[in-house]
């Protein structure tokens, strides 16, 4: 099971990332403010590594503290390289550190890749071997229960698409629109890719202001800069008619960011049929319904069956943890449609045998009793490090550049506790000092125990 | 990468290390890069290098004037703190050792 974890995660984490790397130059994206203060809060002379750091977005947030980076992702290594950080390619479950070198380590978005539950206790172990006594390890992770999507598994495989977002902003003109996203190959001024485009930092100042408007309460993805700019109203069929093209092979699980689209579809209401694809490609529900057959989907029904069952299938046979929705979770579907009906939320559900699909769960907290722990979301960047990506795109210009199942990320999503569990009955050697949640991820800040060895 | 990355890591001796892979720095691949003076950062630093680490690379990479030790009242010591600062924060080996793919 171990190796077939591991060609997982070559496949759905490292290959993708390897190839995705070039799009996340520069400002891939925001970075957290809670890691931000983590780190800011560490003694000056502290030693802090970040495992998994990507392009380096928290290497120089802290001057006073010598940070390392680290990432399995050599392409992303050399981006952060370029930027005069200090950071080396390296294995999670296999840090070249020595034991007890370091004060505190951040794990952001990052355990949430591993494919099985031995690998994360695993990665998490290593990382508190090489802490000191005392040291504190933070760990982010991409929680199974959003507020305004909703993953019907735990393990899912989230596709990235660049080519919607180079679509989506090199042809659109708009003129006097803001461009919050660039893109990706920058032929725009705005250097962040859209996190639609999986990318990222949509969050510009252009997009902070539209985005108070609209999308306070939304676990703001790269998307919602993209959701800003159909919310102008601009250029909402130039923009769907370009996301329809690229729609062809939706599939899988909820994807992160549908806030994107699903706000996109509650003020594009005129759009008739591209309102329902963006719909569609928010929550697609794989191997159940894979027919996204609304009737204006019927681009999408028989690929979308194939796509979706195929993948499904893969997964299954790799022996993943694949637990059920909890009963409770269930429940929230059916009370969750008839709020989305009545809130006219442009969900797809309305006119679909939708019982199973993605509920927009525009109320989970309601559901989960732990809700008041919720943290209050500020604005910005939901989950993990890289986000948004919606979907594949299979553009006919370009038909081999990206497989179907190319560049789609594995993640587990954490339910509620299943990180604090982890620690507490796997991970002896750390003592849980706080979590909670933090735009749509968990979060937890633990410590190395002093009569540790 | 610094020397201060470098004394971190896990394994320094010749060799291979516990971890599996060997760390040779090369002599041949030393660059200076200047980087501001900060005493009190340096300072910070000093409890927690590995000097027997340490003085090895420095041999290895024919480093001159590198502290064999630290030295009683080193934090107030600026010749001290500025050895060590170029050692550790400014003294870089070549690229070769900047990739540590571990054995996965």
């Amino acid at each position: 099971m171990d190796q077939e974890a591991a060609q997982l995660e070559k496949r759905h984490v490292h290959d993708v990332y390897e190839s995705t790397a070039p799009y996340f130059n520069d400002l891939q994206s925001k970075a957290w403010p809670r890691v931000r203060q983590f780190l800011q809060e560490q003694k000056p002379g502290s030693l802090i590594a970040d495992i998994g750091c990507g392009t380096g977005k928290y290497l120089k947030v802290n001057s006073q503290v010598y940070t390392l980076g680290c990432d399995y992702c050599g392409p992303l290594v050399e981006i952060a390289r370029s930027r005069g950080c200090e950071v080396m390619v390296c294995d999670n479950l296999h840090l070249p550190f020595r034991d007890q070198g370091l004060d505190a380590i951040i794990s952001i978005g990052v355990i949430h890749h591993f494919s099985t539950k031995q690998r994360r206790i695993r990665a998490i172990k290593e990382m508190a071997r090489v802490l000191v006594p005392g040291g504190q390890l933070m760990i982010y992770v991409w929680a199974m229960e959003q507020k305004n999507r909703h993953f019907e598994k735990q393990d899912v495989l989230v596709p990235w698409n660049r080519a919607l977002c180079s679509r989506l902003f090199s042809d659109s003109s708009q003129p006097g629109r803001k461009k919050p996203c660039a893109h990706p190959e920058r032929s725009h001024p705005y250097p962040p890719p859209c996190s639609v485009c999986s990318c990222s930092v949509c969050f510009k100042e252009q997009c902070h202001s539209k985005r108070s408007h609209s999308m306070d309460y939304e676990p703001l993805m790269a998307g919602t800069c993209c959701a800003a700019i159909s919310k102008d109203g601009e250029e909402e069929n130039g923009f769907y008619n370009t996301l329809g093209k690229s729609f062809r092979s939706w599939f899988f699980s909820r994807s992160l960011d549908e806030s994107t689209l699903r706000k996109q579809t509650e003020r594009v209401r005129p759009l008739k049929n591209t309102e329902g694809w963006a719909n569609s490609t928010i929550c697609i529900q794989p191997s159940r319904h894979s027919s996204l057959d609304l009737d204006h989907h019927e681009p999408f029904s028989t690929t979308e069956q194939y796509l979706d069952e195929d993948v499904f299938v893969e997964m299954s046979q790799k022996q993943l943890e694949w637990p059920r929705a909890p009963a409770a979770m269930k429940h929230q579907h059916g009370d969750q449609q008839g709020e989305v009906r009545r809130n006219g939320d442009g969900n797809f559900l309305e006119g679909t045998n939708a019982s199973e699909n993605c509920v927009n769960v525009g109320d989970v907290e309601g559901g989960h009793p732990s809700a008041s722990k919720i943290l209050r979301r500020i604005s910005a960047l939901d989950s993990t490090d890289s986000n948004p990506e919606e979907t594949i795109s299979v553009e006919e210009q370009q038909p081999n550049i990206l497989d179907s199942r190319a560049f789609m990320r594995y993640y587990h999503v954490f339910r509620e506790g299943e990180l604090y569990g982890l620690l507490k009955e796997h991970v002896a050697e750390l003592h849980v000092l706080s979590s909670g949640n933090d735009h749509g991820n968990w979060c937890i800040i633990a410590e190395k125990k002093d009569n540790w060895g | 990468m610094k020397l201060l990355t470098h004394n971190l890591l896990s394994s320094h001796v010749r060799g291979v290390g516990p971890r599996g892979f060997p760390l040779r720095l090369q002599a041949t691949e030393v660059r200076i890069n200047p980087v501001e003076f900060n005493p009190d950062f340096v300072a910070r630093m000093i409890p927690k290098v590995e000097w027997a680490a340490l003085l090895e690379a420095a041999d290895t990479l024919h480093l001159v004037e590198v502290p064999k030790g630290p030295i009683e009242g080193y934090e107030h010591d600026e010749k001290f703190l500025r050895q060590m600062h170029h050692v550790l924060l400014e003294v870089r080996t070549g690229p070769s050792l900047a990739s540590l793919a571990t054995a996965g």
